[in-house]
């Protein structure tokens, strides 16, 4: 256990870490402790030993041996989860929510499609379609160049993702992380942002597929899909072809006489495999349109996105589909020309997104918040403030950020709250999870304990403006800016 | 929070977030389009429908009065080519044939050319699939039910269709240095000739009835007993199929005349009909033949010259054809254009002497008959959806605007509403955006361009 | 294939010519809308020569002067489309056909005049409408792409032609009516985190490109500067001066002879483009606004007129009120600003008096609507002695039609330009009667 610490210090040299004499049992005593499965102890104790919650409660036996912290004045949390994250996979960079959707806003007018360079990169996504050139692809969906279900999360994963660190000073330990390449970007995985290797770090896999709706050039370019109906018609001819798949291997099997035999199809094992798919929907019309899709496809399905959403409230509610809400709120874009004058609508949408937590915990949809990006520990802070703001409760936020994310992704029983035998991911705060003035003290991650800098708790100054926390309201100056 | 929901509401009240009421319009000039002009005419409105057209109508003692004492009622007006509220891409241009993809899965009813255009008392729109590709994607007929969601949106008993493109569109990614090729990188995508499109259409079809009939196999298998593996459903082949089985109708957007006689012959040997031929620039040099075969004419109203294959055109082209016995509509294709279909309509009285009512038709009864849903909609009779839209003088006049606008009876549009709205809107607006900047500290900016909407859709020229 | 087209280009325009030999008729028993006075019930019109001899209740008859019998007709000052591309542009989709858009920055020599194609079918097209006059002007305002520092700004000089002849040295009314101008615009501006990144766009800041669009104002004033230095070393004809065309192509302007067409959409382009003005004290035109915003009262305080394009376009904003558009003429009708109507085009060239009634529809008085298709348009042109309504000692261009000329349902039963009949067949006319008789 000690080699462990040691090894992590040297690799973290940033983020200094438990004097080197820590045992390997600790013990938080004394502390406000939200259990979030349970209620609230005001005053408790907690005990981690291999890296799983040995106890926890107001009648606890610290065993001999253990480190003891003294947690008067402090608050411990179970550790927070981002609901859909590339973090742990360096390099890759989520989709903005609203592309993501395939809003109409970002396709260039149909009459202006920007050819040359659309065609490339598009050419540059789709090598089979390049291949293909200059014949009728008259069967492009079932080549799939779009198609990456097959790729595992699980297997990308690397500790050396510097964003892990940040992540961690805002009190997160763990995420459901996706591959970010084509429509059907792969089988997500939930993680624990610590570990040796990346297969430390993995704690349940595959958790769903993550689908991106790719939309550009007008719908013209190479690689089929480029508009949003291409991309519908593409994932949903995906599904025929598992129904199809798995119809065609369970006759095969119970009849293998006289039948030739199906081909092994790499696409269809990895959508097979899924338990869940993630469904972009961020405007109004999008979650109207993602409902009916997810239904369509007869799939369990999640949505993300959802800034909008204000105004679908009893829609999702009434269709029972969890939902994971961009933390990146949409604000007014910086640098811009002062005589354009925005919409209505992305006024109402600026105003209200963050209102939207709020909104699910009083009517009851089952909620997670999402980093989309938002990779600071002070950004993520004031992100969650934002909706606590908004109306969101404190105990509400908390939830949202553990126990409802490992509902959503089946993993409530290992992880998501301080319960004897979950795993050992716990934030210590002085002061309430998400106020200004709060700190985090201490991290445990897998068992693993951080002490976060106040230096990365403050984060690089956001937008280059100097100093990190400036006394302004939190999540009003600068959320956004880092795009 | 609440207050802004609440104008949100307002304008959405503007998109008859009321009650089917029952409503009398009285003493307008009453333009039937297929049952002549009632001067001083009253129509009644019952549960979303014409109830009666008269003179003397008598109306229930709770029906709402419309006085329209010199105004014009006309048929809601009737768009047979539109790409307004399409989300995401108006072509799926990657492939010679894309009819798997569907118009129906993009509809945006917050796009506000959908208000716009209500404004000009349009009421019905064919969202198409633009015409990159010789079969283009699976198409929609929708009501303008602003305030609504799209599959509310969605006309119900309006049979589906599928867009065809023939000519330049769907051959310019084919040629060597046509629009969308150009650059070093950019490969050529099959076809670049007429004689390349007519292939495509051919050889889909061809794969279309070969599906069938696998189908057709397999199910007959089934019957006996067997227990055969499935085949694939294809996405792309189904709609062809139900183009085949008489259930989805084609609209093929065409220029020449040897394109538009190609298309008929190649339907002829493959046992379908063209429901529409859009566009249709030379459809008046080959008229008796797209008669013969019973399809529609779908035209622009003057457009030329904008590309080689429209420099035949004419505008009395609407003319001809319809005193070749076609029925011929006129369309929008454009955003812009489909706020003012009336005015477009007015064109063909200059342009080859269509009478008043020949003139209408053209944006009403016609374009309902080539959609399928003239029993429902497209003229002022009794029985039919009050869709209907009130003008302030003839609407064939250019000096006339549109005042209101009902859709199965619900108000959709009132011009005095409208302008109501306009100061409380703006002082709306800006208590936002002065909340948001003293949120910000300072003004920090606005995105350019991305909230105009300047451009006009017209993708199938 | 090829010659097929080509031979229709090379068909004459000038056909109509064969009808009347001469430039002198008399019109009676027609109702004269003179648009400058009220109308004559039953008036008469006497061209002598290609120009207006008389005109009234009662005109006898002249020698050597043809009579046609206007029964039933109404007669109207022959329409002028303010701005349009005819004559420079064929086929919108083929660059061999178009010549507009000359490459380079300042190009104050370049003469429309001399490309106008007196074949172009959109001459007989245009003028089948009523329209008798139109500015052709040499650049495209855009429509074929801007954006960089290579950006055009003075793209030559427009001519206003008459719709008829046979070469277009017979169809110039005024060779240089204006100098075609696209006054430079803070570009895109889409500020950092917002859309232009999303889509991978450019990102440069407000900041930025402001400094970029000042850059450019000063490289036009400079432009203008220069002109100054050449007319002065010009005047002082000293050793070496050398002719410089371009430059001497800027002396009308400079002047406040010609006046500079300026191309500016928005409120803060069209204040700029007046402070742009008074700076240089050169004379210009507004064209193509979108906007109005708070400049009516400037505009007016210059004697700034207006050339509106078309009425008939979308909202700039989803927020802007759905009758934008259709009100803004009447909102510089309101502000008491002089302005006329174009089109900027050359495939709707035709339909300039349509987007003048849609303005009517809204709010725009019908006479003001008629005057910026006629008379203002000739005085914002500069040859308001010559066109624009019916009165003594201006050209013989006249419609008569069957009714009010901006209504699409009115039939425009015949033209004359200088006094001559012209006649309204065309490529249309000609395919319809062509393809009726098709058994």
């Amino acid at each position: 256990m000690k080699h462990h610490y040691a090894l992590l210090a040297a690799a973290l040299a940033i983020a200094p870490l438990a004097p080197a004499e820590v045992p390997g049992n600790i013990a938080i005593k004394d502390a406000h402790i939200v259990t979030v499965s349970g209620a609230d102890l005001p005053k408790a104790t907690i005990v981690l030993r291999n890296g799983l919650i040995e106890d926890v409660g107001t009648n606890v036996t610290i065993p001999p041996g253990t480190w003891v912290i003294d947690g008067t004045g402090l608050t411990v949390y179970p550790g927070f989860i981002d609901a859909l994250s590339t973090w742990g996979i360096p390099g890759a960079i989520p989709a903005p929510a609203g592309r993501a959707a395939g809003a109409a806003a970002q396709s260039p007018p149909a009459q202006t499609p920007a050819p040359a360079q659309a065609l490339t990169q598009a050419q540059q996504q789709n090598p089979i379609e390049a291949e293909n050139a200059g014949r009728p692809n008259v069967h492009g969906p079932e080549d799939r160049p779009q198609t990456y279900s097959f790729e595992r999360a699980a297997d990308l994963i690397t500790p050396t993702d510097n964003r892990l660190e940040a992540a961690r000073a805002a009190g997160f330990t763990s995420a459901a992380t996706f591959p970010n390449r084509g429509i059907v970007e792969g089988l997500g995985a939930v993680i624990d942002l610590s570990g040796e290797r990346g297969r430390d770090m993995v704690v349940a896999q595959p958790v769903g597929q993550q689908i991106l709706f790719r939309v550009g050039g007008g719908g013209m370019g190479r690689a089929f899909p480029a508009s949003l109906m291409g991309n519908i018609a593409y994932i949903r001819q995906l599904y025929l072809d598992l129904d199809q798949y798995k119809r065609a291997k369970e006759t095969y099997a119970s009849n293998p006489s006289g039948n030739r035999r199906p081909e092994y199809d790499h696409d269809l094992e990895g959508l097979a495999e899924s338990p869940r798919i993630l469904l972009p929907a961020d405007q109004a019309q999008q979650i109207d349109r993602m409902i009916s899709f997810g239904q369509e496809l007869k799939v369990p399905y999640v949505l993300y996105g959802l800034h909008e959403a204000f105004k679908r409230v009893d829609q999702i509610k009434q269709a029972n589909v969890p939902a994971l809400i961009s933390l990146k709120w949409p604000v007014a874009p910086r640098d811009a020309d002062p005589t354009d004058i925005p919409n209505y609508r992305d006024l109402v949408i600026r105003e209200q997104a963050p209102a939207v937590a709020g909104m699910f915990a009083k009517a009851g949809v089952k909620f997670a918040f999402y980093s989309d990006g938002v990779d600071t520990a002070p950004e993520l802070k004031r992100a969650v403030k934002k909706a606590m703001d908004a109306g969101l409760s404190r105990a509400d936020a908390v939830r949202a950020l553990t126990l409802n994310a490992a509902e959503i992704y089946g993993v409530a029983d290992r992880m998501g709250s301080l319960d004897k035998g979950k795993i050992a991911n716990v934030v210590v705060t002085k002061g309430d999870a998400f106020d200004d003035r709060t700190t985090v003290e201490y991290v445990f991650v897998d068992g693993a304990m951080y002490q976060p800098s106040k230096e990365l708790q403050q984060g690089p100054p956001a937008g280059g403006a100097p100093g990190g926390r400036r006394g302004t309201t939190p999540g009003n100056d600068s959320e956004g800016g880092r795009n | 929070m609440r207050r802004i929901l609440s104008i949100c509401t307002l304008l959405a009240a503007l998109g008859g977030l009321s009650g089917a009421e029952t409503i009398l319009i009285r003493n307008a000039t009453v333009l039937t389009v297929t049952k002549g002009t009632v001067e001083n005419g009253s129509v009644l409105i019952e549960n979303g429908k014409i109830a009666a057209i008269g003179k003397n109508v008598s109306a229930p003692a709770d029906a709402t009065i419309v006085d329209a004492t010199g105004k014009y009622l006309m048929p809601g007006i009737i768009d047979c080519h539109s790409h307004t509220a399409i989300e995401g891409g108006v072509n799926e241009g990657t492939l010679s044939d894309s009819s798997m993809v569907n118009i129906k899965d993009v509809i945006n009813p917050y796009d506000i050319n959908i208000y716009r255009a209500l404004a000009g008392g349009l009421t019905i729109s064919n969202v198409l699939h633009g015409s990159a590709n010789a079969i283009g994607g699976q198409t929609i007929v929708i009501k303008l039910r602003w305030g609504k969601t799209a599959p509310e949106m969605i006309m119900e008993g309006a049979k589906p269709g599928i867009k065809f493109a023939l000519g330049e569109n769907p051959k310019r990614a084919g040629e060597p240095q046509g629009f969308f090729t150009q650059g070093a990188a950019a490969e050529r995508r099959y076809p670049g000739t007429r004689m390349g499109v007519e292939e495509v259409i051919r050889e889909s079809f061809t794969e279309a009835k070969n599906y069938q009939a696998e189908w057709k196999d397999y199910n007959d298998r089934v019957v006996r007993g067997e227990h055969p593996i499935p085949p694939r459903k294809d996405l792309r082949l189904e709609p062809l199929v139900e183009v085949l089985e008489g259930k989805r109708y084609v609209h093929a957007h065409c220029y020449r005349s040897d394109e538009i006689l190609m298309l008929i012959r190649v339907a002829d040997e493959m046992g379908f009909k063209i429901r529409t031929f859009q566009h249709v620039l030379e459809g008046y040099k080959v008229a008796r033949e797209i008669k013969e075969h019973g399809a529609g004419a779908s035209t622009f109203s003057d457009w030329w010259a904008y590309k080689i294959e429209a420099y035949d055109a004419t505008p009395y082209n609407a003319a001809i054809m319809t005193r070749k016995g076609v029925v011929v509509s006129v369309n929008s294709d454009s955003d812009e254009l489909q706020r003012h279909l009336n005015l477009e309509a007015a064109k063909t009285m200059r342009y080859g002497g269509m009478t008043p009512t020949e003139a209408l038709a053209m944006v009403t009864i016609n374009p309902a008959k080539q959609l399928g849903i003239d029993d429902k909609v497209g003229s002022i009779e009794v029985g039919k959806s009050a869709d209907l839209a009130l003008f302030d003088q003839d609407p064939l006049s250019n000096y006339s605007k549109c005042l209101k606008v009902w859709i199965d009876g619900h108000e959709y549009f009132d011009r005095d509403k409208d302008l109501e709205t306009r100061p409380k809107f703006q002082q709306e607006k800006k208590q936002l955006l002065d909340k948001e900047n003293a949120q910000q500290g300072q003004r920090t900016g606005r995105p350019a361009g991305a909230n105009t909407a300047a451009t006009p859709k017209e993708e199938g020229r | 294939m090829r010659t097929s087209w080509l031979a229709l280009l090379l068909a004459p325009a000038a056909a109509g010519l064969l009808i009347a030999a001469d430039n002198s008729v008399l019109v009676r028993n027609v109702d004269v809308h003179p648009v400058t006075g009220p109308e004559i019930h039953n008036g008469a019109v006497l061209v002598i020569d290609g120009k207006i001899a008389e005109v009234g209740a009662r005109v006898a008859p002249r020698a050597g002067a043809r009579v046609v019998d206007g029964h039933g007709l109404q007669l109207y000052p022959g329409m002028i489309n303010a701005a349009t591309n005819v004559g420079l542009e064929e086929i919108e989709s083929i660059r061999d056909t178009i010549d507009l858009d000359e490459i380079g920055t300042f190009n104050p020599e370049l003469r429309a005049e001399i490309a106008f194609n007196p074949s172009s079918e959109h001459i007989e097209v245009t003028r089948a409408a009523g329209i008798t006059t139109v500015i052709a002007l040499p650049g495209s305002g855009g429509r074929g792409g801007r954006g960089g520092a290579a950006s055009p700004v003075i793209t030559g000089q427009g001519a206003l032609m008459h719709l008829e002849g046979w070469t277009w040295e017979d169809m110039a009314v005024k060779p240089s009516a204006v100098m075609d101008m696209l006054f430079p615009e803070i570009q895109g501006g889409g500020g950092r985190g917002g859309f232009a990144a999303l889509l991978g766009g450019p990102t440069r800041t407000y900041a930025e490109e402001e400094k970029l669009y000042k850059q450019k104002l000063d490289q036009i004033s400079q432009f203008f500067n220069e002109a100054r230095e050449y007319k002065a070393a010009k005047a002082a004809a000293g050793p070496g001066f050398k002719r410089d065309i371009r430059l001497e192509a800027m002396i009308p302007v400079i002047d406040g002879q010609l006046p500079l067409f300026v191309r500016a959409e928005r409120e803060r382009m069209i204040k700029d483009a007046i402070e742009f003005a008074d700076k240089e004290k050169v004379k210009i035109i507004i064209a193509d606004p979108r906007e109005m915003g708070s400049t009516g009262p400037m505009l007016k305080a210059h004697n700034i007129p207006v050339v509106l394009g078309k009425t008939f376009q979308l909202p700039m904003r989803d927020d802007d009120p759905y009758d934008a558009p259709y009100t803004l003429p009447n909102e510089f009708y309101k502000a008491g600003v002089k302005f006329c109507f174009g089109t900027f085009d050359v495939e709707f060239a035709r339909n300039v008096p349509f987007e003048a009634a849609q303005a009517v529809a809204f709010g725009l008085p019908k006479d003001a609507a008629l005057k910026g298709l006629t008379i203002n348009s000739a005085e914002i042109l500069g040859v308001g002695n010559e066109l624009g309504s019916i009165e003594k000692g201006k050209m013989g261009d006249f419609i008569l039609t069957d009714g009010d000329p901006l209504e699409a349902k009115t039939n425009i039963k015949q033209m004359f330009i200088g006094g001559r009949e012209v006649s309204l067949e065309s490529r249309h006319t000609r395919e319809y009667e062509k393809w009726m008789k098709r058994p």
